[in-house]
C-alpha cells in the first residue's frame, strides 16, 4: 500500500466510523424525536472545538456473535471540547450502535476521558441513551458499570459531573447518573428506572407506562432523581451551559465573576411592601430572590421537587451564589424529608465548589405527621444541619420572617456557622409559634379563666408582643443587624466583599458521616 | 377521667370525658412549632380526649378524575369555588390554614370541579381529598 493509499484507507475508516450505526438507524433516531451522539455533541460544544478520542475502538466480546456485530467506536463517542469557551470533557452513547449498550470497550473510553478530566480540573458531562448493560459481555459489561460508578465517586465534589438522561438509562445504568451532581432529562424521550414497567408488572402486578414509571415528569416532580428537565433536547443544552456558567472548572478554582452592570447598592423599595401585615398570609418567596440578585437572573435547581424550599444559582455583584430558600407559597414553606433532602444535597455542592451560600428564611417549622415521622424525618432533617454545619464557605443568612424552632436552627443560623445574620422588622425568631406557645405556657391561666377565649388571645398577644421579633435574638447577637429589606441586595454584597477571605479549618479527618 | 371547660354562646361549661378503654391518644405537647392549629370554637387546650368518629360529610357532587387531597393536616377555612365551576390551572380552590399559614389549594389544571368532599371548619389529615375535578 502506498503512502497515499494509506492515507485515503484511513480517510475511509473514519468516514464509515462517523455513520454510526447506519442511515437506517439514524432515520429511526431522528423519527423518535433524538439527534444523534454526533448531532448532540455539536449542539453543546462550541463549533469546531469537539476533539474524539478513541474513534477505532471496537469490542472484544466474541460471545454470541458479537464480532459480526461490532462497529467501530463501539457505542459511544468520546473526547474533549470547549464550552463558552472552558475545557469540558464528554461522553455520548450512541443509541444506532448496538442500541448504545455498554460492554467492556464502551466503558473503557468512558472511563479514560473521565481520568482525564481528573488530572485536567474540567467538568465532565455524559450524555446517556442506552439500552443498559451489553449482555453477550456478562460480567465484562458489569464490570464495566463499576468501574464508572468508582471513577464518578472519586470525582465527586473535585469536578462538577453533569448527567444529560435523552434516551432509556435503565437497571444499573442509572447509577452513574445518581452519583454525578446534576441529572437533566428531556420530556417524552427520556427515562430511568431500576426495572421496566414489564418486570413491575410480572412481579408486582402493577401496570404502568414509561413514561408515568420513570419519564422526565415523575423524576423531577416526585423522585427528585432530576435536577432539570426540558421541553426538548436542544432546551436541555441550553440549560446546562448555563447551568455551567455558574460554575468553577473545579474545587481548587472560583466560579467566573460576570460582571452584570447591576449597581450593588441598588435600593428596592418594593422589598418593604413584599411582607404581608397578616403573619398567616402567604407570598411568593421569588419575588424576593429576584429582586435581590444580579439583573434578577435566579437559576432553579430542581424547580419541581420539594417546591416548598427554593434551590438555585444565582449572582450578586457578580459572583455565583447558592440560594436556599423556604417559600410560604407552597405547604407553608414547611421542611420535610424532601425539602431536607434537596437542600442538603445542594448545600453540599456549593460548599465542595466554593459557592457561597445565601439563605432567605421564612419557616414555621418541621412538618408533623405520622407519615414524615415514618419516612425519617429526623433522619433526614439532620442532613440539613449537618450539611450547614459542614460548609466553610461564606454563610449569610436573611431572615425575612419566620424562624420557629428546630426549622430556625436548621435554616443557616448562627449556631451553626452562619457568618452572617440578617434579619427583617418582620422577623418572628421563637422557639415555636405565637399560639402554640401561649397554649402551653398558660395551659393553666386559661383553664380557669373566666373568658378562656378572650384570655387566650390576650396571652398570644402578649407573646407575640414579647417575642416574635427579630430583637431577642438581636440582644443575643445571634443575629448581626437587623436591617430595612430594601437595603438587603447591598447589606449580602458587602458581607460577601468581607468574607472573601474566608478560611475556616476544619480537624483532619477521613470524612464526616452524614446521616443518609 | 379528664375535665374539659367548653364554652358554648359564652355560656361556660365544665365537661368530663370518661375514656373507655384503648390507649389514651397523644395529646401534641411537644416544644415545637408543630403543634396542630386548634380547633377555633373550643378554648380547651388539648383535642378532646375522645373524639367521637368524625362524620364524613357526604360529598357534594360526584367524584371527578382529578383528586385534590390535602399536603398536610390542617383546617378548612374557606371553600372558593361550587360544584360546576369552571376552574384555571392555578385557580384557588380553598383556603387550608395549617403550620400557621394560610395556604392556598390551587386547581393543578384546567377543570370543572365536580365534587367537593370537605365543609368549612373542617379538621383534615394530609392525603384526605378536599375536591376532585374533571
Amino acid at each position: 500500500m502506498t503512502t497515499y493509499e494509506k492515507i485515503n484507507d484511513l480517510r475511509q475508516r473514519k468516514e464509515r466510523i462517523l455513520q454510526g450505526g447506519g442511515e437506517a438507524r439514524i432515520a429511526k433516531q431522528h423519527e423518535a424525536g433524538k439527534h444523534t451522539a454526533r448531532e448532540r455533541l455539536a449542539l453543546l460544544l462550541d463549533e469546531g472545538s469537539f476533539v474524539e478520542l478513541d474513534a477505532f475502538v471496537e469490542t472484544r466480546g466474541t460471545d454470541f456473535g458479537m464480532q459480526e456485530k461490532k462497529v467501530a467506536g463501539d457505542g459511544v463517542v468520546t473526547g474533549y471540547g470547549t464550552i463558552d469557551g472552558r475545557l469540558v470533557y464528554v461522553a455520548s452513547q450512541d443509541f444506532t450502535v448496538i442500541g448504545g449498550s455498554l460492554g467492556e470497550m464502551h466503558a473503557k473510553k468512558i472511563t479514560k476521558v473521565m481520568d482525564l478530566a481528573m488530572k485536567m480540573g474540567a467538568p465532565f458531562i455524559s450524555i446517556n441513551d442506552s439500552g443498559g448493560a451489553r449482555i453477550e459481555e456478562g460480567i465484562d459489561a458489569l464490570g464495566g458499570f463499576g468501574e464508572i460508578f468508582r471513577r464518578n465517586t472519586l470525582a465527586s465534589g473535585v469536578i462538577p459531573q453533569i448527567s444529560v438522561i435523552m434516551g432509556p438509562c435503565a437497571g444499573g445504568a442509572v447509577y452513574s447518573p445518581a452519583i454525578t451532581d446534576f441529572v437533566f432529562m428531556v420530556d417524552k424521550t427520556s427515562h430511568m428506572f431500576i426495572t421496566g414497567p414489564s418486570v413491575i408488572k410480572a412481579v408486582t402486578g402493577e401496570d404502568v407506562t414509561f413514561d408515568a414509571l420513570g419519564g422526565s415528569g415523575a423524576h423531577s416532580s416526585v423522585s427528585g432523581v432530576a435536577h432539570f428537565r426540558a421541553p426538548d433536547e436542544e432546551a436541555c443544552f441550553a440549560q446546562i451551559k448555563k447551568l455551567l456558567s455558574f460554575l468553577p472548572d473545579n474545587n481548587l478554582s472560583d466560579p467566573e465573576i460576570v460582571v452584570a452592570g447591576d449597581d450593588v447598592n441598588r435600593l428596592d423599595d418594593a422589598l418593604n411592601t413584599i411582607i404581608p401585615d397578616d403573619p398567616n398570609k402567604p407570598y411568593d418567596m421569588l419575588d424576593i430572590i429576584t429582586r435581590v440578585v444580579d439583573n434578577g437572573d435566579f437559576f432553579q435547581v430542581h424547580e419541581g421537587f420539594a417546591k416548598n424550599l427554593i434551590v438555585g444559582f444565582a449572582r450578586i455583584g457578580g459572583r455565583t451564589v447558592g440560594i436556599i430558600a423556604n417559600q410560604p407559597k407552597v405547604v407553608a414553606g414547611v421542611l420535610d424529608v424532601d425539602a431536607s433532602d434537596k437542600g442538603a444535597r445542594f448545600v453540599r455542592f456549593c460548599d465542595a465548589f466554593n459557592i457561597p451560600l445565601i439563605t432567605f428564611t421564612d419557616v414555621p417549622g418541621y412538618l408533623p405527621g405520622v407519615k414524615q415521622e415514618h419516612n425519617g424525618i429526623i433522619r433526614h432533617g439532620a442532613k440539613l444541619l449537618y450539611a450547614f454545619s459542614e460548609a466553610t464557605v461564606p454563610k449569610i443568612n436573611v431572615i425575612v420572617r419566620k424562624a420557629y424552632g428546630g426549622a430556625y436552627i436548621a435554616m443557616n443560623s448562627k449556631h451553626l456557622g452562619a457568618d452572617m445574620v440578617l434579619a427583617w422588622p418582620t422577623a418572628e425568631i421563637a422557639v415555636m409559634g405565637p399560639d402554640g406557645a401561649a397554649n402551653i405556657i398558660f395551659k393553666k391561666e386559661i383553664g380557669k379563666a373566666e373568658d378562656p377565649i378572650a384570655f387566650r388571645k390576650e396571652k398570644i398577644q402578649e407573646y407575640r408582643d414579647k417575642f416574635s421579633n427579630p430583637y431577642i435574638a438581636a440582644a443575643r447577637g445571634y443575629v448581626d443587624d437587623v436591617i430595612e429589606p430594601a437595603t438587603t441586595r447591598q447589606r449580602i454584597a458587602s458581607a460577601l466583599d468581607m468574607l472573601a477571605g474566608k478560611r475556616e479549618t476544619r480537624p483532619p479527618k477521613k470524612h464526616g458521616n452524614i446521616p443518609l | 377521667m379528664r375535665k374539659f371547660v367548653v364554652n358554648v354562646n359564652g355560656n361556660r361549661y365544665e365537661v368530663e370525658v370518661e375514656e373507655v378503654g384503648g390507649s389514651a391518644p397523644a395529646v401534641p405537647q411537644s416544644v415545637s412549632a408543630a403543634t396542630p392549629a386548634p380547633a377555633p370554637a373550643a378554648a380547651a387546650p388539648a383535642p378532646a380526649a375522645a373524639p367521637a368518629p368524625k362524620a364524613e360529610p357526604a360529598p357534594a357532587g360526584t367524584a371527578g378524575a382529578i383528586k385534590i387531597t390535602a399536603p398536610m393536616p390542617g383546617t378548612i377555612l374557606d371553600i372558593r369555588v361550587k360544584v360546576g365551576d369552571s376552574v384555571k390551572k392555578g385557580t384557588v380552590i380553598a383556603i387550608l390554614e395549617a403550620m400557621k399559614m394560610e395556604n392556598e389549594i390551587l386547581a393543578p389544571s384546567d377543570a370543572v370541579v365536580a365534587s367537593i368532599n370537605v365543609s368549612r371548619n373542617q379538621q383534615v389529615n394530609s392525603g384526605d381529598i378536599i375536591a376532585t375535578l374533571n
